[in-house]
């Protein structure tokens, strides 16, 4: 067992302990820095699965629309744009 | 029969049970349980390795969903 | 991919499905509808269909957007 399997097992550990929080959790607004968590270990992962230069590109997508949508979450849940 | 396969039919079964009884019965929490067999029916299709019927599939999913809220606005609207 | 790996990423795309169904709170269904997209990113990562995760990870944000588009805001609503 070299090191990218060892990496690869603690970002899977990590990104399971925060789900298993986001979904433990009672409140709305404490859930989305753990979504946040689980953000992070998915975009490591991606990019220690596939040995391409291109996996930067799908990482830092999913990464991008993943804050997006956790963004956007929060926005809406916070009140929303007031002119709507 | 490899995980994706499986993990794609347990999705299908378990969403589509919860779509048709929904719990709170209004329309938005039915649109959020059409999500998830949405992404078994594309975990099913990763199996097959059928690259662009997952990119269209992934297209008209997001395109139906936007409909499906108009409708549902303009149905609360009046 | 190994089988660990499966397992870990497979128990996230389960607890996320049965979190969304559970949850009453549409806000919460959402979010657990995020977990069920991280879950499923390493599956199409491990076949190497690098444009279809692309478009997914893309796709996936842009419907949760859509279906906050007919939620109405809290601080109306008490």
């Amino acid at each position: 067992m070299n090191w990218p399997d060892i990496a690869l097992a603690l970002c899977g550990i990590i990104a399971l302990y925060a789900a298993v929080r986001v979904v433990l959790e009672k409140d709305t607004m404490r859930k989305l820095p753990f979504l946040n968590v689980v953000s992070f270990a998915i975009s490591g992962s991606i990019i220690l699965l596939i040995p391409h230069p291109l996996a930067i590109v799908a990482a830092a997508a999913y990464f991008v629309g993943s804050t997006l949508e956790s963004n956007a979450i929060a926005s809406k849940y916070a009140g929303g744009p007031k002119n709507e | 029969m490899s995980p994706e396969f499986v993990l794609g039919l347990v999705l299908i079964l378990i969403g589509t049970v919860a779509s048709a009884f929904p719990r709170p019965k209004t329309y938005l929490v039915q649109l959020i349980n059409l999500e998830i067999p949405a992404w078994g029916l594309l975990l099913v299709m990763l199996s097959y390795n059928e690259a662009l019927a997952l990119l269209t599939f992934g297209g008209v999913s997001a395109l139906s969903t936007f409909i499906y809220v108009r409708v549902i606005q303009k149905r609360e609207g009046t | 991919m190994n089988e660990f790996l499966m397992i870990v990423f497979g128990a996230m795309v389960i607890l996320g499905g049965i979190a969304t169904i559970i949850s009453r709170d549409l806000f919460d269904k959402l979010i657990s509808l995020g977990i069920i997209v991280a879950g499923i990113m390493p599956f199409l990562a491990d076949r190497g269909l690098l444009d279809v995760l692309t478009a997914t990870a893309l796709i996936a944000p842009l419907s949760t957007i859509f279906i906050l588009m007919a939620i109405r805001r809290r601080a109306d609503e008490p």
